[in-house]
């Protein structure tokens, strides 16, 4: 299936990613322009996050899955952010069995207050999939 | 359970390549609970093909199902118009639930995604260890409750060989406990050491895999 667009998943932990990702989007038109390539989607933690869906969501369409907890040892959970690590580690392993890069799908750490760190890591993956296209 | 883990995706690969209309049927009970053949890795599998496909350009269509057990005829019922469609059907069942979907399905290619390992149990979360080898003649009960034939790794029913070091099996020292060191604490532990004095007789293996395929006829149970 031909991707249309190279648009970005972000699965964001409710509790840290999504909160930054609410801050980040009101910050202003600058801040709306780096995140309009995103969907985000919001979790009950990172430990939601399943290696299918991850899988399911390029499948799909979407050009990488972006995947952002709790800072390592404050997670909400105690350990939700580690099972998202495990997670997006098997999820890599399939992307490397299925011949793809495996750094289409990104794991990384915020806290709630972080909405430009948010910025960043978005800018960053966004740069690195529009660099690694599989189109 | 009966456990067992996925093949490798390469192999997996390679069993389908040329395939057009492919069926991979996933197995509700013992795989689905050491999450090697239930719904979400069929769902993981049949994903990981897909993206493959879609990366090398090749045509393959690929349906998911999965059902309660494939080791019992009626639940296959609910995936025939799914199985019927399908050039090939890989069964993450294990190995028992491949053979038996051949048997249902006589003129359709069947597949195994899993190799299947052992009966075992759930020892802790994502670990699961072998306790069991089906021998057909249990002699768990005059071991105090642990199995001489499968945590013994040489299988020996008096006593533990010389390659038993600090509780350890020489087989593998790092992984796998010496089944009479555990057979030895266990009985302790119970005050029944005096029953390991007696000289436990040749076993007699032919009621497992020596004697060839099993079968079990429970005659009120006949229709």
């Amino acid at each position: 299936m031909a991707r249309k667009t190279a648009r970005i998943t972000a699965l964001l932990c409710e509790n840290s990613g999504w909160k930054a990702y609410v801050d980040a989007a009101a910050e202003g038109v600058e801040a709306s322009r780096l995140l309009q390539d995103l969907d985000a989607v919001k979790l009950p933690c990172s430990g939601k996050v399943e290696v299918g869906l991850i899988l399911k969501l390029l499948e799909n369409g979407s050009a990488g899955v972006l995947v952002l907890g709790c800072p390592k040892d404050n997670c909400t959970f105690i350990r939700g952010n580690y099972r998202a690590e495990k997670r997006v580690g098997a999820a890599k392993a399939a992307l490397r069995e299925a011949g793809l890069d495996e750094g289409l799908v990104r794991l990384d750490f915020l806290s709630s207050l972080d909405s430009r760190k948010l910025i960043d890591a978005v800018v960053s993956f966004k740069g690195y999939i529009d660099d690694h296209s599989r189109s | 359970m009966i456990t067992a883990v996925r093949k490798p995706f390469a192999e997996i690969a390679g069993m389908l390549e040329g395939s057009g209309k492919v069926l991979i049927l996933g197995c509700g009970t013992c795989v689905t609970v050491c999450m090697a053949g239930g719904e979400k890795e069929v769902a993981i599998l049949a994903s990981t093909l897909r993206l493959a496909n879609q990366k090398d350009g090749r045509e393959m269509q690929i349906a998911e199902a999965t059902i309660e057990r494939q080791c019992d005829r009626e639940f296959f019922d609910s995936v025939r118009d799914a199985v019927v469609q399908a050039d090939v059907v890989l069964s993450l069942a294990c190995g028992v639930g491949v053979q038996f979907l051949g048997e249902v399905f006589p003129d359709k290619a069947v597949l195994p995604g899993l190799d299947t390992k052992f009966y075992g149990a759930a020892v802790e979360q994502g670990v699961w260890a072998e306790r069991c080898s089906g021998c057909g003649t249990c002699v768990i009960g005059e071991y105090g409750g642990v199995c001489p034939v499968t945590r013994c790794s040489k299988s020996l029913l008096n006593g533990p060989c010389g390659g038993s070091q600090k509780g350890k099996c020489e087989v593998d020292p790092q992984n796998i406990d010496c089944g009479w060191q555990l057979i030895y604490d266990r009985m302790k532990a119970l005050g029944q050491l005096d029953r390991l004095e007696a000289v436990k007789p040749i076993k007699d293996w032919s009621t497992g895999r020596h004697g060839g395929p099993g079968k079990i006829v429970k005659e009120e149970a006949l229709l």
